[in-house]
């Protein structure tokens, strides 16, 4: 009997320690989610866009409907040096800035460092999650989950794409290359020469930071550079290694384009404007540019197949939290990433810069849909996203990239074969990612 | 005797003074210091779950480096800058000194220092166009003087380390002028005047007096210019990123590479322990070179 009360009592006991601490915890919350929270956000500004002007829009608009939350954007030049602060910051001990936009790619090396919060639990507490994220263009998810975890939301995304010149094209009775074979002979018939110096390139393929432009080249002969799983490149491949040939014969056989690696990503786009070049390989993120300052028609596509087809991969950047927050200051930063996501602002970020718009609600607002009807060149880069491939997002990315960097420039120099080049880039490559299989 | 005792008195004001210097030498020099000597003997991956904290490895990283093929062409680029780009940027400095501390040419002295008040991520993004193939500044000068040689500056593996070079010594040659200047100024008149009275010509004034006379500006000049050639990487990552293919990499680059994009620790650790020696024997020698002969002026 005794026992029996014994017993009673301390189940009792423990309930009412369990409802007091749920309690509790239910008004930790309440006072959470009331508590001023200041959210230091970290944004690449270096692109062919006001970006800057954009995101202090959006830090002025969240505070309206979350009176308790600051939000001051941290303004950095490139990708670069947006990671570079982040990881001075944690590594320091620093106060580092709770939100930031890093390259989709960096996940793997980011999430291992431990210098990112994984997103999923807090996203299972939110209403309508499943439904959020059904909306993203599923391309743009490929980099974001990592042990089974989300850990970024898609934000500034753009892909490989080539602009051409189509009054060019009419006026040499060119259509929009199918093939490889076409681009080579359009790029080499659209290529005018005054003498000793030309005058139009008929092609510029910027190779100053090659993966990601040459990934599609090799992707339309048959291969792309890296497998499915974070472990996998596919260096030394026959398919590779012709995409790296075919660059070449661009300037040796069909004297197209300037001979070797060619630093020149800032130039492209103005040479192209100025009619200096008939077609150029980019992002898609200067399209807003190109198009309000081309005095020609513009035509945009992927990179075409070797027989068929058109490739290209997504790049850009997502955004990140980073570790370290307290549980108040998590729920806000989620709250304004999903709120710099959401279809309106995708949509309204997408026709302000050119980056492709994250979500497919946002491919069919109003606004979205007067600019694709005005502007059919942003129909055309979703078509080609549809079909994009996989970039290079892999374990140990900052030395994996720099060893094909290396070793494609030292093939495009003609400093070594493309076999060679190629075979030592798997070599070190798979050495590289050796502790991580 | 109280002689005596005034002499063994030392006063501590000197190394009250001293006191805030030394703090910060001891908290962002000496400490990183002793830091990266530590770290440079383990493995320390922050990418790698099971070096995320550090393994002691011995010499390892100092071996990996030394067998690394890409580490001794990066060890052969930073050398070979600081080489051809210190003398040539001191002599220069000196003889824009002795051209600008006339009167009649006083006026382009700021056209000479300009370039140096600019950062140099700027001079870096001027002269990425400035060596623009075809139709770049650099290039059409040169074309002028008939040059008809390859123009891709930056992406040529047999050019892009002088670009760095061309780049530094623009920026730099103004501003150790003004250290010249200074030392120029303060040459004695009365020497000169007697010189001129002996018939004594422009070289051997210049090679028996200017030059022995400004020995002290110059040991000031090349260890400053030493040091700076090794600390300067902001050009690097605006204008090649090292490439093409590591032809322009620089110690400096490669360790911000290792440490931030490779995330590995321990081996940064070594890089920069070497890059400090390497700086310890190049001002060393330096002084020493300068030292040599005495102290005659």
């Amino acid at each position: 009997m005794i026992k029996k009360i014994g017993l009673t009592v301390l189940m009792t006991a423990v309930l009412v320690a369990g409802v007091f601490a749920s309690g509790q915890q239910e008004k930790k919350a309440a006072e959470d989610s009331q508590e001023e929270v200041v959210l230091k956000v970290a944004y690449p500004v270096a692109v062919d866009a006001p970006v800057a002007d954009i995101l202090n829009g959006y830090a002025t608009e969240f505070k309206k409907t979350h009176p308790n939350v600051t939000i001051e954007p941290v303004y950095a030049g490139g990708y670069t040096d947006v990671k570079t602060m982040i990881q001075t910051s944690i590594d320091g001990g620093g106060d580092a800035p709770e939100l930031a936009v890093m390259l989709a790619t960096d996940v793997y090396d980011l999430a291992n460092a431990q210098y990112i919060e994984p997103l999923s639990d807090l996203l299972a507490n939110m209403e309508g999650s499943d439904a959020y994220l059904d909306d993203f263009l599923p391309v743009f998810l490929e980099n974001s989950y990592y042990q089974d975890k989300l850990w970024s939301l898609p934000f500034q995304r753009s892909a490989v794409v080539a602009y051409y010149n189509a009054d060019l094209f009419k006026a040499a009775g060119l259509s929009e290359p199918k093939n490889l074979q076409e681009l080579a002979d359009a790029a080499q018939a659209l290529t005018v020469r005054e003498g000793d110096s030309v005058t139009r390139w008929g092609i510029e393929w910027p190779t100053g930071w090659p993966y990601w432009v040459f990934q599609p080249l090799a992707m339309a002969f048959g291969k792309n550079i890296v497998g499915a799983d974070d472990t996998t490149v596919y260096f030394n491949e026959p398919e590779v290694i012709d995409a790296i040939n075919y660059y070449n014969d661009l300037s040796a056989k069909y004297q197209a384009t300037p001979a070797g690696v060619q630093g020149t990503w800032g130039n492209v786009v103005p040479n192209f404007l100025s009619g200096n070049t008939a077609i150029i390989v980019q992002t898609s993120g200067s399209l807003s540019k190109i198009l309000s300052n081309a005095d020609f028609e513009v035509g945009v596509m992927g990179i075409p197949g070797k027989t068929s087809g058109s490739y290209s991969v997504p790049g850009g950047g997502n955004i990140y939290m980073t570790s370290g927050l307290s549980d108040a200051e998590k729920r806000a930063a989620l709250d304004f990433a999903v709120f710099m996501t959401s279809p309106e602002n995708a949509a309204q970020f997408s026709i302000a810069t050119g980056y492709i718009a994250t979500s497919k609600s946002a491919f069919s607002s109003d606004a979205m849909k007067a600019y694709s009807a005005e502007h059919p060149q942003v129909a055309k880069i979703k078509d080609i996203l549809a079909d994009a491939g996989k970039e290079l997002a892999i374990q140990n990315l900052g030395q994996v990239r720099s060893i094909f960097h290396n070793y494609i420039q030292a093939a495009f120099n003609g400093e070594m074969t493309a076999a060679e080049a190629m075979a030592k880039a798997q070599e070190e490559a798979d050495a590289a990612l050796a502790d991580f299989k | 005797m109280n002689d005596l005792t005034k002499k063994k008195k030392v006063s501590a004001i000197p190394y009250l003074l001293i006191l805030p210097t030394l703090f910060f030498v001891i908290l962002f020099t000496v400490y990183p210091l002793i830091a990266s000597f530590k770290g440079s003997f383990f493995i320390h991956r922050l990418n790698i779950p099971k070096y995320r904290e550090p393994v002691f490895c011995g010499l390892e990283n100092y071996s990996k480096l030394f067998q690394s093929e890409e580490f001794r062409l990066i060890l052969l680029n930073t050398v070979k800058y600081v080489v051809v780009l210190v003398p040539v940027t001191v002599v220069a400095s000196l003889f824009f000194a002795l051209w600008l501390s006339k009167e009649r040419f006083r006026k382009f002295r700021v056209a000479i220092f300009h370039p140096a008040v600019l950062p140099l991520v700027s001079a870096a993004t001027i002269w990425m166009f400035f060596f623009t193939p075809d139709y770049g500044l650099f290039n059409s000068l040169l074309g002028l003087f008939g040059y008809k040689g390859p123009e891709n500056w930056t992406g040529n593996p047999k050019m892009s380390l002088w670009a760095l070079v061309i780049i530094s010594f623009w920026k730099d040659a103004g501003f150790y002028m003004i250290y010249y200047l200074a030392g120029v100024q303060n040459l004695p008149k009365d020497v000169y005047e007697a010189l001129r009275i002996e018939g004594a010509g422009p070289i051997v004034s210049f090679f028996k007096f200017t030059l022995p006379l400004l020995k002290r500006t110059t040991l000031f000049v090349t260890t400053v210019a030493v040091i700076g050639a090794f600390r300067t990487v902001d050009h690097v990552i605006v204008l090649t990123q090292g490439g093409p293919s590591n032809s322009s990499s620089l110690l400096l680059y490669y360790l911000w590479q290792v440490r931030f994009e490779h995330l590995n620790v321990g081996l940064s650790s070594a890089i920069t322990i070497i890059l400090v020696l390497l700086l310890l024997i190049f001002t060393i020698t330096n002084f020493l070179v300068s030292e040599k002969g005495g102290d005659n002026v």
